[in-house]
């Protein structure tokens, strides 16, 4: 009996080992298989995802705190397959809102490989339109009946991240520059300071099981930087340079305000400008990407504001004095060639005063003949001409000055180059040389970064000297000689109750066969108060129409502009100043 | 007398004998080893069911925690876009063309330089430029904190000099 049941119960056991046997390597098989590997793949991709962390960008404010680059939510719009019902629902509505192509959003959503879990659709699609669109799938998700063909947003996400926002559109665009789609600056303080607005970006995994969440790494924001444009003046010379446009037909205009003593540039602009909250109308608006900022990247002949530095060059060097006299007889012969006035005149017996009230030429190419070329030469590299400024701003051309033993320089050029012809400057340039003069010889770097916030603290920039070109004693004589010229003048600048100082540049245009004729390049130079210098305005108007002369279309832009500087500066008269440092 | 007593103390021993085996004998009894073997089974199981039951509240609090911090975070970036957005339109509303706008229409225009009168104030001084962090204002660029850089004997000879000076 017991050997009966005995052998069945073997039976059994064999039995049983056998299929736990066959269901373990069933298991393993499994397990094993190609198709095991690539279900594990496939779940792995509902694991989580690698999202990478981008800081949000730093913000630029004015030197008041004016908010001048922020960022503000925009919205990726995408199809989550999984949940996806009524694809042509979808292209339909993108269609009406967003202007997509209903088509190709069908074909994206229908022909998706069968891997793919999530279709991206468009980006940067503004808070409003994304606001639309989920009011819309809301609606319709309510009114749902079930049917196959109800229509239905079901799918449609929309993941928010920030982007770079200008509250005031086209102000100070110039300076600014612009951040692209793909969060890289271009152009201005945006390009220069990319890396450190940008912040640095973090690869991050994100888990979709709740117990594997773990806290985000921190990952600090872009540096914040307060510039040294002031908002208010900014947008006083861009209506006063808008308008100049207009009322004397030129082509384009640059203005720059620096602060002679620091190097702060507090406003500079220059035409066109661009809304920078669509900049993709750049190429538009610019067809030759140097135009962006003419005022550090367009170099052009500046005519007779060029002066002022072969003046300075020969009172330092004790070539000239201020009573030096010279007799005018309307030409000036230099290197084989023949120097002429702006008139063709001859203007007779002038003291240095006299030859810069009337912008001689020939008395100017007298001067740096005088001096000779290693003097002057030397003081107008001095001067940083033919170099970079290196004002903090992207795309800064250096401009180009012809030096004796260069293969294109010749003994006329510097009868030419005494007066602003043969020489190739930037505007900022001009403004950095005139610096030394309107400083008592110390030459500033102009820089429009004021400070830098980062982790919570204010580093501000200092103030940097590029040099000493010429004395105290010259910068003042200078100054006085200049005021004077201005003063003696046909009256073009006044401004009551404030001396000023002050340079017309009237120059001709070279062409391919020569210089081009009936245009010129407008521009003015000019700083005050004379016995403190609080701002230096520097004006170029290129090919204006009214008048060829730049102390009929720059000098008065000036004076304009000197008149709100005042008052926006809160500048007080020369008299009450004097009162006040007398106390 | 002692016979008798030698009498009892092997009775005594039978009886012992008697009763060591009855107790051995109800040891081993089939049932009393089945039910050791049911209770040590279900000992088993309860341990199991409790380690389980352990685990389980630990994992539904850590999933629910890293839920929370999930959901956290998540308000977290939404408040930092939602600030941004905040401060980007409050610049937009005070923005240089929307107050011109609005001094224009209030009838407000641009002062020029006879518009204004100076008056000496003693102990005015006029507004400074945007302090925007909260911290000390520093003038010098970014650096390392001189503890991190100074040597022993850069931190000993001003040590010194701090002492000499008190």
């Amino acid at each position: 009996m017991r050997q009966q049941f005995q052998w069945r119960s073997l039976l059994l056991s064999g039995i049983f080992g056998i299929v736990s046997v066959a269901i373990i390597f069933q298991m393993i098989r499994i397990q094993t298989s190609p198709q095991a590997v690539s279900l594990r793949d496939q779940g792995d991709m509902y694991l989580g995802e690698y999202q990478t962390i981008y800081p949000p960008r730093g913000e630029i404010f004015d030197r008041k705190g004016h908010l001048l680059a922020g960022n503000q939510t925009v919205y990726e719009v995408g199809v989550n397959l999984g949940e996806l019902r009524n694809p042509q629902t979808i292209a339909l509505a993108l269609n009406v809102s967003l202007g997509m192509d209903a088509a190709q959003i069908i074909t994206a959503l229908t022909k998706a490989p069968a891997n793919q879990s999530y279709v991206y659709l468009k980006d940067y699609v503004p808070a409003d339109k994304a606001a639309e669109l989920e009011n819309l799938k809301s609606q319709f998700a309510a009114q749902n009946t079930g049917g196959e063909n109800a229509p239905s947003l079901a799918g449609l996400t929309f993941k928010p991240h920030l982007a770079r926002s200008y509250p005031e559109n086209d102000l100070a665009s110039n300076v600014l520059g612009f951040v692209s789609r793909e969060d890289r600056g271009y152009y201005g303080v945006e390009e220069k300071y990319n890396d450190l607005l940008a912040g640095t970006p973090k690869l991050v995994w994100i888990p979709s099981d709740p117990n594997l969440a773990e806290q985000m790494p921190e990952v600090p924001g872009g540096s914040s930087l307060i510039l040294t444009i002031d908002r208010e003046i900014q947008a006083t010379i861009e209506n006063i340079l808008d308008s100049t446009l207009v009322s004397s037909g030129a082509v384009n205009g640059t203005i720059v305000v620096m602060d002679p003593k620091t190097g702060e540039i507090l406003a500079m602009t220059s035409s066109p400008r661009l809304n920078l909250n669509e900049f993709w109308k750049f190429n538009d608006t610019y067809p030759n990407g140097a135009e962006f900022n003419r005022a550090i990247s367009t170099q052009y002949e500046p005519g007779s504001v060029f002066k002022v530095m072969t003046m300075a060059s020969a009172l330092d060097t004790g070539t000239v004095a201020p009573t030096t006299t010279f007799f005018d007889p309307g030409y000036y012969e230099i290197g084989g060639a023949y120097i002429h006035n702006w008139d063709g005149g001859a203007w007779g017996e002038q003291d240095m005063v006299g030859c810069l009230q009337h912008s001689l030429n020939v008395c100017l190419s007298w001067v740096a003949d005088q001096e000779g070329n290693n003097n002057f030469y030397s003081y107008m590299q001095r001067f940083g001409l033919g170099h970079p400024t290196g004002i903090d701003l992207a795309g800064e051309a250096s401009g180009r000055l012809k030096l004796p033993g260069d293969d294109d320089w010749y003994q006329v050029d510097l009868g030419t180059n005494s007066f602003g012809q043969g020489v190739a400057v930037t505007p900022i340039q001009m403004v950095m040389a005139a610096s030394a003069v309107a400083n008592d010889g110390r030459m500033v770097v102009p820089h429009v970064v004021k400070s830098i916030i980062t982790n919570g603290r204010q580093y501000n920039t200092p103030t940097q000297i590029a040099g000493t070109p010429i004395s105290a004693q010259t910068a003042r004589t200078l100054s006085e000689m200049l005021a004077q010229s201005l003063e003696r003048g046909e009256g073009v600048v006044k401004v009551p109750g404030y001396r000023l100082v002050g340079k017309t540049g009237t120059a001709q245009i070279p062409g391919p066969g020569g210089y081009l004729d009936n245009v010129t390049n407008a521009s003015f130079v000019g700083w005050g108060p004379i016995n403190n210098p609080q701002f230096l305005v520097y004006i170029w108007l290129e090919k204006p129409q009214s008048s060829s002369w730049a102390s009929q279309v720059a000098a008065p832009v000036f004076q304009r502009i000197v008149e709100r500087l005042v008052v926006l500066m809160d500048i007080p008269p020369d008299s009450m100043r004097q009162v006040v440092a007398g106390q | 007398m002692k016979i008798k007593k030698e009498k009892v103390g092997q009775t005594f021993h039978a009886t012992r004998s008697k009763m060591n085996h009855l107790v051995q004998a109800y040891r081993e009894a089939p049932w009393r080893t089945q039910r050791k073997w049911i209770v040590l089974f279900l000992l088993g199981t309860v341990s199991v069911g409790m380690i389980t039951g352990i685990y389980l509240d630990v994992t539904s609090r850590a999933a629910l925690a890293g839920r929370e911090v999930q959901v956290l975070e998540a308000e977290i970036a939404d408040n930092q876009r939602e600030n941004a957005d905040l401060e980007t339109k409050l610049a937009e509303s005070l923005s240089t063309s929307k107050m011109l706008e609005r001094a224009d229409a209030m009838g407000f225009v641009p002062a020029t330089p006879e518009d204004v009168d100076f008056m000496v104030i003693p102990g005015y001084f006029p507004p400074q430029p945007a302090a925007m962090a909260s911290s000390d204002v520093s003038g010098h660029s970014p650096a390392l904190d001189p503890r991190f850089t100074q040597s022993l004997f850069g931190w000993f000879d001003q040590q010194l000099q701090n002492a000499a000076a008190h």
